[in-house]
This record gives C-alpha cells, structure tokens and sequence, in this order.
C-alpha cells in the first residue's frame, strides 16, 4: 500500500470500498443524472408530437437521408473512440492522437451537419418560435448539440494530452471517463433520431388543422 | 349541519397534537425548576422525575381551547362541512370516514409517544444498559401489513368516490343543466349554451337538478370552486375539463378562484344561487326580456349613453334579444384577441357581460355585496375608481375613460351616479324587446357622436378601438358590393358585426336603441367627415 | 480533472492560509464547507422566516391592507422558494458535508474541490434569486411556477426570470453535491464498514443523493423549457402557440415530488441517529429503515399527479395516482413504527436533541395522516390548493424536516465545536417552536376545511376566517421567538463554552470517535470497522452478542468467503477479517494527505453566476462571466490535487 494520495497512477484494482475508480463511478453517476436529462427533453417531444397548430410539419422538413448520414458520422466517432483508448492502454502514442483526434474531427463534422440543418430549417421557416414541433426540435437537438460541443472540446484536449506524451497507458482512465460520456451522448443521438427522425418522420397537421402550404 | 357535531372529534384530536409534546415540557420544566443543582456536569445524567407535568400542560391548554372554539365554524360561508348538494356531502362523508381512521392511528401513535416517553424515561442514575437488540421481523411484517390494510379499507371508497364524481353526470339525477363555465383574469363568465344566455359572476342553476359544468380557462389556471356544493375542479387553458353538481338548498353559496392567477386571485370570486325550479325559469325568460327603455332625461336614461360611449367596447349589457348571444361570444373572443395582441395599451380587455345587472347582489367578481339601499354608493364607487375595491383589476388600466392622471373615471359625479343608476335599472323589462324610443325630428350627429362613439373611433385618421373615421363617407359606398354608402353606414351602425373591418376586433355594440332619427343624423354626420 | 498532463500559469499562488477569509474561500475541507452551507442556510432561513412573517401581518386580519396583492405573491414565492431551495437543502447539505466523511471513516469526500464547487454555486444561486428584492423583481408567480401564469405573456417582469435562472443555478450545485456523496459513501468506507453498516443517517444521504441526481435534471428541464419561453419566445408551455400548461405540472410535479422526499430523508435520518443514542438502543430494524427508505424514494417518483387532482386528468389516472400514494404511507409507516421500537424498552434520556427528535415524530404522523387524506381525490378536490394543504406540509417540514435538522443541530453541536449548546435554552427555544409551530399551522386545518384557499392576499370579514388566521399570525411570533432563543443560545453557549468532551452523548457511530472538534484530518488513524454502529460496541463489548446473537441462530452460510457488501447485505454477522472492502483507505497507514486548498471553484462558480446575472441583465453580460468561467474551468482542470 504506498501512500500516494494524489497519485495519477491507477492500478488495476482501486483503493476503494467498491474497487471502483471514483472518478470513473462520478461519470457513471453524472450519466444517470443526464438520462433524467434528456429523458425530460424526450419526453416532451414526444408529449408535444403532432400537436403544432402551423406549419412546417415534421413531414415536410426533415430530412432523413442527410441525417443519416450525419449519424452514421457520430456512430463511427464512437468507434474512433473505443480505437484510441485501445492504443492510449497499449502505448502506441501515434495511433492513440490519430484516433482521438479522428474522434474530434467526426464530432465536430456532426456539429457542421447539425448548423446546416439548423439554417435550412430556418430558411424553410422553421425556428423555434414557429410552432411547437419547431421548440421541441430545436431545444432538444440543440442541448444534445452542446453536449456533442463539450465532448469535442475535451476530446480536442485528450488529444493534445496524447500528442504530448502526456497520456499514457497508467492514466488512460483519463480517455476512458472522456469515453464513458462520449458513448453516452451517442447513445442519446440514436434515441434522438429514432424518435425525431423516424418516427415522426410522417407526421403533418394533425387534424383539424389546415395544412398551408409553404413556399 | 350533519356533520357539525363530528367537527368536535377533529379539533378535539388537533388539541391532542397541540398538547403531546407538552407531556414532555411539563416534565422538564419540573424537574429544572424543583432541581437547584442542575448543572450541565449532570446533564449526560439525567433523571427525568415525572410529579406533576400536568400542570403547564393544562395552563398551555387555555389558548388552544379558545382557539378551537373560534374555529367551530360549519356554518361558514365556505365551510367544507356545512354542505348543501350531495357532491360535497360525499366528498365530506369520505373525509370524515377518513378522518376518524386517522384519528385513530393519531391517537394509537402519539398515546404511543408518550406512553414510552414517560414508561421509558430515565429513572435513576443507574446507567444499566436496555438490551441491545436489533429489531423484531414478525413485527416489521406486522406493521406492514397492518397499515396496507387500513389503506384498502380507505382506497375502496375513494375509488368509488372517484368514478361516481369525476365520471360524468350520472343518469338518474335528473334533466341536466348545461353551463360552460369560463375563467377570465379575474371574473368569471357563465354561458347557458342551451338557452343563449351568457351571465358572469353569479351562476343561477334550480334545484335538486344535475349541473353539469364545462370549464375552460381563456388565459391562465383558474379553479371553479363551489365549498358547499362540490369541490374544486381546475380551469386550464385548451385542456376542457367537467364537473357537475346539484345544490340541494335554496339559497346563494359562495365560490372562489382556488388556484393562484395573479394579483387579483385572492378577489376573483362568484356566487351560486341555487333557485327552486319555478325562479330558476323565471330567471331564464327574464334573460331574454329587454329592460325597460328609461326616458331620456331619467338618470337612467343619461346613464344608457354614458354607458354606450365610455364602457360598450368591452361590457355588453344587452344580451337578450336573438342573436344577441353569438354576438357577445365574438365580441368576448374578441376583446381577448384586441387585448392579448397590445397587452400593455390594448383600450379594450375581456368584461364581464352586465346583462341584467340590477338582478345582481355582487360587484367586482363577487367581492362587494350589495343591497338594494347600497347598491347605488358601492356601484359608483366602483365605477369611479375600481381599483380602490380590487387591486389589479385590468378595468382601470385599459378603458379610456380611467386615462387621467390620477387614474379615476374621467366622468363627473353625476355621471357617475347615472351609469350607476342605468345598470341597476338593468331588469328584465315588462315589454318584450324591441320598443325603441326615438330621439326626436332634429338630432344633431355631430353631438351624438360626440357622446356614443369617441371612445372607440377618432374623426381622424388614427385608430382606437375602432378605425379612425376620417374619409368614412368616401370609403362607404365601395366597401360592400350593392351597398350604397348610406345603406352601408346605417347596417354597420344597426348591425355591427356584418361587415368587422379587417385587423380590427369585432367588439362595436349595435346602437339601433339610439332611434332612427338619430341613426339617420349619425349616417349625416358620418359622412362629411373627410 | 482529466488533462493533468498540461499546465496553467497560475494568477495567485495556491491557497495555505489557515485562517482569514482566504481560508474559507480557498478552502476544500468538508468540515469548513459544512459550516459554510449551515452558516448561509441559516441566514436564508431567517429571510424566509421573516418574509413568513410579513405574509402572516397581511393574513392577520380581513381586509388588511399592509402589503397588498403584489409584494404578497412575490413574498409566498420567495418564502416558498427560499425555505426549499435556500434553506432545508443545503441545511441538509451542511450535515451530509459534516457528517458523512465522518461517518463512514474518511478524511474528506471523494472529490473536495467539486464540493467547494457546490456551494459556491449555491451561494451565488441564492444570492441571484434574492438580488431581484433589491430590483423591485422579485419572483411573484409562487414556488410552483405555474405556467402560463409563469410565462411572459401573463408575467411580463424580470422577476420569474430570476426565478428560473436561480433555481437553475442550484440545481448545478445540488446535483454535484449529490454526485460527490453518492461517491464518497459507496467508495469511501473505512475498511471493514459494508453497506449495510453504515450509519442510518449515512444511508438516508445516500438515497437523497440519488434522488437529487435524478430529480434536479427534471426541474433543470423545466427550468430551460419555461426559460426559453419567457426569453426566445419558443412555446413549450405556451396556451397560444399550442403548448400545454398542464406539462409543466408533469414536469414540476416529477420532480416535486422526489423532491419533497428529498427533504424530509436526511431529517429522517437524523432522527433515526438521536432516538437509539439517548433510549441507548440500537436502531430498531435497521435494514428494515433503510429498505422503507429507499422504497419511499422509489415510489416517490410515481405519485407526482397526486398534486394535479384538480387538473382534470380523468378518473383513470386519478385512481392510479392515489392508490400510489396510498402505498406510499406503507414504508414511511415502517419508520415511524421503527423508531417507536427502538424508544421501546429504551433508557431515554430527555436532552434537547431527544425532544426535537420526539416531536419530530408526533408531528411528522400528523403530517403524513393529514397527507392520507388527500391522497384521496374526491376528499382532495375540498383540499386541494386551500390552508389544510398548508397546514399538511408544513406540518411535514417543519414539524418534520425542520425539527428533525434541530435535532442534528442540538446533537452534533459539541462534535463540530467541542462545546456544548444550552440545554435550558434548548428547552426553551424547542418549547416555543412547538407551541408556536402548532399555533401557527394547526388552525391552517380548519382554515382549510373552512374554504379558504392558499396564496390569497386577503379575505372577506364575513368568511370567519379572522380567529384562525390571527392564531396562526400570533404563533408564527412564538415561532420566530423560538428560532430568536436559538440564535441567543449559539452566541451564549459560544460566550461560555461548556466543553463537551469527545463523546457527550454516548455516541454509538464513528463520528464520536475523534476529537471534538474533529482534526483536519478527521481521523488519526482510519477506524477498522466490524460491526453496526461500531463505536458503540467498541465500548461495549459484552452487547455484541445481545444485537448479534439472534442471527446467529438463523441459516447463515457460515462457510461462504463473504465477498464485499452483497454477502454482508444478507448475513449481518460481524466480519471480523478477510473482507474484500479491507483495503485500507486511500489515506490510510501513515502519512497522512489531504488535498491542498483551491481557489478555482469559487473562480468557477462566479463565472457561472455572471453567466446567470447575464439572463436577467443583458446578454452582453456572457461576455464578462466567460473569462471567469473559462479560467476556473482551465486552471482547476490542470491543478493537481497536491502540489
């Protein structure tokens, strides 16, 4: 048993009531706290689905294949991710920063996707002041947005970690955390698309509602 | 009341909570007192003597008794317990059956505390240790199951409770009576949808006859609730909601606004008056009876045109005649899509509809009762200055006539007083509708314009409630295919929601009362404004 | 936190200050941040108590004309807001922070920057909320935020946006507070303490913990729903776009409800701590408090619409949610009984502690009997939003979580500071809390079942509401008298300093073990824990086999090789070696180190509080908070631990 406190050096089995690493079991409990997060976001959007009283409608805006797209990007950061902690654990500095900057990359082209999408939707007339898909829409994308954006931005910082040689194997648990919450957010974009891409991918006036067409 | 009497069993085991814990002060006040040697050396030591805690606790008594006392009070105006229709007799009959459960376990726990405070309190100086044990499992399983129990025992008549109340009106109470019940900021208004009739403030309904209620909200959460005859049920805007009720007593029962909706919450009240069946008809045919027409130079009569061109964009007072119902609902909706669209400047805000005031007891949404002798002061003081009797109230800050520095109606005393006298003239008349005095041979539109239209309409070109006026006569004849310029001003006069200028709210009262010769000398006068 | 491998110029020299305002500001010691929080909670208590107080003049009398209709909604939303949010929280919070690093055998919390984090966020929070006073804003659309009333269509001034941005703020601090505990409780025992040996009050922080980590978000949701509302104009709430105002009912509520749980556990806790130390027993059924515990926490989270009976869901929904929380009463029963037993029998000694603690449990059942009642819809729809919903949840957080944080406060007095509080005082400041306290809310009953409804400013002379409403006035007067004798008795039993020893009360867990008060370091030497409430058993040995013995005749698998908490969750025999939590703690065996003093969370904090101020001032304002933050955020992340 040394006495190194503030040691950076993590053995395999932590000093701890749980053997589980702290800062690991904080992250682990930070993700709880976003599920109930999100999930309030969520649930609005769903409570709200089809309840717009104008246009646009989810039917005529959204646009599924470029989204698609834009999530086949942030699955792959995903895999980028799992990569570069591999090569962090094994040493091999080169490959870790490729990889943990290939993480940045993806995310911040999810991001370029997302802006784009924004400013069309905006050009079609459709902002968060618009109606009540738009409110939904917006806010719920855009606080996962802001979580893609914290996420880069740490990432870009583990990178240069890498870069430097400052992230070694017996503190990958740096990235490992970083990771943790990264997988979370992607996780979260899959329920987002499914639920506001997918399955409302239909959804138009409801009824009673006069559809007006927009130019 | 039927349940006066179990009240006592309630305050008598609130003055069981209020003197528990006094056991215990009456026990430490003795000791500490008889104890000159107390000293904190022997405080880890203590020995608590139990001679006479009874003592404090009875003077501390006194004050609890008087206000039990001060709160026996089934007869209250809003008295949960002094019911009168069956809704709130079953809603007070489960919570005393709830109660005296309650009471029950109050007693069984609290008589538990002090029991083991006073068996178990520290005797001597011994220090002998109780035994260190850890807990009892058929006990914890006991006391679960017991109380599990006890809430079946009360879920199985608050489920029934739930489907007989909130499940729609049930069949065999009768031929029911179909209110849309509204709440504005902060009024309320009343719409019998099946005889046309719109009230506001004062719901009329008969007798041992199922009410059923349609409550909506234009604005915020407001809570329709009547104590002694049902309890509450939420107003929420585009979320319709229903309840019914039956008053089972002739008399006049107060309401109040249960949920907070702004400064003026604590004054947004209405009364129900539960009528026999024979007064509750008579007050529907009254509705739909025009008053009498009072003579021109009456205080009344000055009043009907005071009231025409300084209050008529938002209180309708005439809603008798046909049509005269579908009309006040787009001008209601109206004054609510004028005023939401300039919350700050909007001249016209939802009112309540005044119909028949002078049948009314209340002002101000039920605040101020009023008698026969009262009525006239309480009215004027009203109109004079309403937000010295309801702080908050949107009257003030939005009708034009109350744009003074100070705030109070730009109208003299007596003009005051004769609006005042021209609402409580408001009865249901002994002529059918449609006898309209007329004015006479040679009436002066300019003058009459003056005092039936400024409020809503300048002679320039900017707009008040209404459009400015200036060029009316050249725009006239162009606006309505076949209609000349004369015929066009005299409907829009006689019927004025045909022709609701664009961007403008649907609100002008018809003014067919002021008589044809003065239609005619309006129309004149209309015209040669350019 | 993750980027040690890179460096940050360091404007001020690391904090070493032991005492002196730089002390506290740079300080991460639990004990220092525990006073910080009691310190701030009480003065935001007396705020709150006085704003009670001018809200009780008005009510005093039919009429009344003292304050009128618009400081009178902004003082119920403040008192409100304040007694929550501002007081028994971090009251609460004060406690975990003292107590449970002591409890479990540690030297701090896991993470102690974080937790300076905390409450300088709660300080600025707090201070942002009540800032809109001085502006004239003051929040004014109640506690509950009702929309649309809430929204700026209904309610054009700043004064919800303070709300908002406040509330959102806290919510900041108190789910890192709760992530920080949830932590240290599971990964900070000292060797030896498995999870079904932590004291009670330990367990309830746990389960708060976890609640607030769960429930803050969904308010935090809220917040930025009604926030964008009143700012953007989007239309989540809005009637006129297409929103639904009873979602935000959903969503206050879903937290709401959690939340109240979250204030009345910890006074549980504390309760479940007072009662076995002065009858001289153990806790009665220990795993059974704990499992009534985290079930009233499960079930909180499905009872929320029970304060929406009103709202018109439909008989269906209405059933559901009262059969609920009917079922709710079940385990909160289980701990009332529970603490019965564990009077039962007992060598009870009435210290002021003890009599808080006792009446926490008188008037906490008639808080929970009154909460039956409306747990039924049809009895509810007479209740709901009148004084008899008031006088039930007053009742529950006064006469329960406030009690109960007295209780804690009489008992653990001579452990922060090493001497004792006045024990005549005591008595006298408990008495005129309860006889006040039940002035105050036992006429809001009948008030209630009488029709006066809530959050009205005045009243007819002809209701009969004026002698209940003039009792209630003149007992939140005895109450105030009651919190004044408190406040006389801190600074008389300061001025006299009647010192307590180590161990005043025959404590029966390990916070009684050290030094009164405790060392920086907490402990000198990291306990080696075998038992429930170990201390006690240290010092009476020959009771082991009267709290043990009973098990022993049960089907233990005496053979098993008791593998960590699990094993010890079922067989609570007393693990004398071999377990797997006997690591030793991180500080353990020898030197011992503590993390050094940090400025960067207060640095953080502030920026995050301008970034707030920036809602209700100007969007520019972003621009002067984001240095703050940013430089908070950088310098903290590359600041090591120890230097």
């Amino acid at each position: 048993m040394t006495q190194a406190v503030t040691t950076q050096h993590h053995e395999p089995v932590e000093n701890t009531s749980t053997g589980l690493n702290s800062r690991k079991l904080l992250m682990w409990a930070f993700l709880g706290s976003d599920v109930m997060f999100f999930g309030a976001f969520i649930a609005t959007y769903l409570v709200y689905r089809g309840k717009s009283l104008v246009g646009p409608y989810p039917d005529e805006i959204l646009n599924i294949p470029v989204t698609s797209v834009s999530t086949f990007v942030l699955l792959m950061s995903s895999l980028a991710m799992v990569l570069g902690l591999h090569y962090v654990k094994e040493g091999n500095r080169g490959k870790a920063t490729l990889w943990i900057l290939m993480v940045v990359v993806l995310g911040a082209v999810f991001m370029g996707f997302q802006f784009v999408e924004f400013r069309e939707f905006a050009h079609e007339g459709l902002t968060p002041r618009t109606n009540i898909f738009g409110t939904t829409f917006f806010i719920l994308t855009g606080i996962h947005g802001a979580h893609v954006t914290i996420g880069v931005i740490w990432m870009a910082f583990l990178a240069y970690s890498s870069h430097t040689g400052k992230l070694r194997p017996d503190n990958a648990l740096d990235l490992e955390i970083a990771g943790l919450y990264w997988h979370f957010v992607d996780i979260v974009w899959i329920v987002i698309f499914t639920v506001i891409y997918l399955i409302s991918a239909t959804d138009g006036a409801p009824a009673g509602v006069e559809r007006v067409i927009h130019g | 009341m039927p349940v006066a009497g179990e009240n006592y069993g309630w305050y008598a085991s609130l003055a069981f909570n209020a003197i528990s814990p006094i056991f215990v002060v009456g026990d430490f006040f003795d000791r500490i007192l008889n104890n000159p040697h107390f000293t904190y050396s022997s405080q880890m030591h203590r020995v608590s003597k139990l001679s006479a805690p009874l003592r404090p606790a009875l003077l501390l008594l006194v004050p609890v008794a008087i206000a039990l006392l001060a709160a026996c009070t089934p007869d209250n105006n809003q008295s949960t317990f002094g019911t009168a229709g069956p809704v709130a007799k079953d809603q007070a009959g489960l919570f005393n059956f709830i109660f005296w459960i309650a009471a029950a376990v109050f007693i069984l726990v609290e008589g538990a505390i002090v029991y083991i405070a006073i068996r178990y309190r520290r005797r001597s100086d011994s220090d002998k240790l109780p035994y260190q044990t850890h807990g009892n499992d058929k006990l914890e399983v006991t006391w679960t199951i017991i109380p599990i129990l006890i809430l079946v025992a009360i879920a199985i008549p608050t489920l029934t409770g739930i489907w007989a109340q909130q499940n729609g009106v049930p069949d065999d109470k009768g031929e029911v009576v179909f209110v849309e019940a509204i709440g504005h900021q902060w009024w309320f208004e009343f719409r019998y949808t099946d005889h046309e009739i719109v009230t506001s403030n004062e719901l009329h309904i008969p007798v041992d006859r199922p009410v059923a209620l349609k409550l909506e909200s234009q604005d915020v959460i407001h809570s329709f609730w009547v104590p002694k005859i049902a309890g509450k049920v939420d107003m929420v805007p585009l979320n319709d909601n229903y309840m019914w009720m039956i008053g089972d007593e002739v008399g006049t029962f107060y309401g109040q606004c249960a949920e907070f909706c702004g400064i003026a919450h604590a004054h947004m009240r209405f009364r129900v008056i539960v009528d026999t069946e024979e007064d509750f008809q008579a007050w529907l045919a009254g509705m739909h009876t025009a008053p009498d027409t009072p003579s021109a130079d009456s205080p009344a009569g000055r009043g009907k045109n005071l009231f025409a061109a300084n209050c008529s964009s938002c209180h309708t007072a005439d809603t008798t005649s046909p049509g005269s119902y579908a009309r006040e609902l787009s001008s209601q909706q109206a004054r609510w899509n004028g005023w939401i669209s300039d919350i700050e400047n909007s001249s016209i805000v939802s009112a309540p509809n005044l119909t028949h005031f002078g049948l009314r007891s209340t002002l101000g949404a039920g605040i101020k009762e009023f008698t026969a002798d009262t009525a006239q002061a309480a009215l004027e003081e009203w109109i004079h200055d309403p937000s010295s009797v309801k702080i908050g109230t949107r009257m003030q800050k939005h009708a034009a006539v109350y744009d003074t520095p100070d705030g109070t109606a730009n109208l003299s005393e007596t003009e005051v007083s004769d609006i005042a006298s021209f609402l409580l003239s408001l009865k249901p008349g002994s002529a059918p509708a449609g006898a309209v005095a007329d004015a006479g041979g040679d009436a002066d539109g300019e003058a009459i314009f003056a005092s039936n239209c400024t409020s809503c309409h300048s002679t320039g070109d900017n707009k008040l409630v209404g459009p400015g006026l200036a060029g009316v006569g050249d725009r006239a004849g162009s606006r309505v295919a076949g209609l000349d310029e004369d015929s066009y001003l005299e409907q829009s006069l006689r019927e004025p929601g045909a022709f609701v200028v664009d961007g403008f709210p649907a609100v002008m009262p018809e003014w067919s009362h002021l008589g044809d010769d003065s239609i005619d000398a309006l129309v004149t006068y209309l015209k040669t404004l350019n | 936190m993750t980027t040690k491998a890179l460096t940050f110029p360091r404007l001020f020299p690391r904090p070493k200050a032991d005492t002196g305002i730089w002390s506290w500001i740079g300080t991460v010691d639990h004990k220092r941040i525990g006073t910080l929080y009691g310190i701030t909670a009480f003065i935001w208590f007396i705020v709150g108590g006085l704003e009670a107080l001018l809200i009780r003049a008005q009510l005093a009398s039919a009429e009344s004309t003292l304050i009128g209709p618009e400081a009178f909604n902004q003082l119920f939303t403040m008192h409100g807001t304040t007694m929550v949010f501002l007081v028994i929280m971090p009251l609460s919070a004060a406690f975990f922070n003292w107590l449970i690093p002591l409890q479990i055998g540690a030297r701090d919390v896991a993470f102690p920057r974080l937790n300076a984090l905390s409450f300088w966020i709660f300080l600025f929070g707090s201070l942002i909320i009540n800032a809109s006073f001085l502006t004239g804003n003051a929040p004014n659309g109640g506690w509950f935020g009702y929309a649309p009333n809430s929204g700026a269509t209904f309610n054009p001034g700043l004064g919800m946006t303070y709300w908002v941005v406040g509330l959102n703020i806290l919510g900041v601090a108190s789910i890192a507070a709760g992530l920080n505990f949830i932590v240290t409780i599971l990964n900070m025992r000292a060797p030896g303490m498995g999870m079904f040996k932590i004291p009670i009050f330990t367990w309830m922080t746990l389960i708060t913990s976890v609640l607030i980590v769960l429930a803050m978000p969904i308010l935090a949701v809220a917040g930025i729903q009604l926030q964008t509302d009143r700012v953007y104009g989007t239309h989540f709430f809005n009637s006129l776009g297409g929103g639904d105002p009873v979602m935000w009912q959903h969503i206050f509520w879903l937290f709401g409800h959690p939340e109240v749980y979250i204030l009345i556990l910890p006074a549980m806790g504390i309760v479940s701590e007072v009662l076995p130390t002065f009858a001289r027993k153990p806790l009665f059924g220990y795993p059974f408090v704990v499992l009534a515990g985290a079930a009233i926490a499960f079930m909180g989270w499905f009872v929320w619409s029970h304060h929406m009976f009103t709202v018109g869901l439909g008989p269906a929904v209405n059933t559901a949610f009262a059969v609920s929380t009917m079922l709710i009463a079940v385990p909160t029963g289980v701990k009332i009984f529970n603490w019965l037993g564990t009077l039962w029998g007992g060598n009870i000694r009435l210290n002021t502690p003890m009599l808080f603690s006792i009446s926490f449990i008188a008037m906490f059942t008639i808080g929970g009997l009154s909460g039956v009642m409306h747990a039924s819809p049809p009895t509810d729809s007479q209740q709901q939003d009148t004084y008899f919903v008031v006088a039930h949840f007053h009742y529950v957080l006064v006469g329960g979580a406030l009690l109960g944080i007295f209780s804690g406060i009489y008992f653990w007095w001579p452990k922060f500071t090493g001497y004792f509080l006045n024990e005549k005082l005591g008595i006298a400041n408990w008495a005129l809390m309860m006889i006040g306290f039940n002035f105050t809310f036992a006429p809001m009953h009948w008030l209630g079942m009488d029709g006066m409804p809530r959050r009205i400013y005045t009243y007819a002379e002809n209701m009969g509401w004026e002698g209940s409403n003039l009792a209630a006035s003149i007992g939140g007067l005895i109450l105030g008298l009651g919190i004044l004798v408190f406040i006389i008795n801190v600074f008389y039993s300061r001025m006299k300093k009647v010192m307590a020893g180590n161990d005043p009360w025959d404590g029966r867990t390990l916070e009684w073990a050290t030094t009164s008060p405790p060392p920086v370091h907490d402990f000198d030497e990291i306990p080696q824990v075998k038992y429930r409430d170990d201390f006690w058993f240290q010092k009476y040995p020959e009771t082991i086999s009267e709290y043990y013995h009973d098990e022993h005749d049960q089907a233990v698998p005496s053979g098993a090789q008791i593998d960590g908490d699990d094993a010890e969750a079922n067989a609570e025999l007393p693990v004398v070696t071999g377990s797997a939590d006997d690591h030793g703690d991180e500080h353990g065996h020898g030197g011992i180190h503590l993390p050094d003093m940090s400025y960067y969370p207060f640095i953080l904090a502030f920026g995050l509080a301008i970034f707030g101020v920036a809602f209700v001032t100007d969007g520019l304002v972003l621009f002067a908070g984001a240095p703050f933050f940013i430089w908070g955020l950088l310098g903290w992340s590359m600041e090591p631990v120890n230097d």
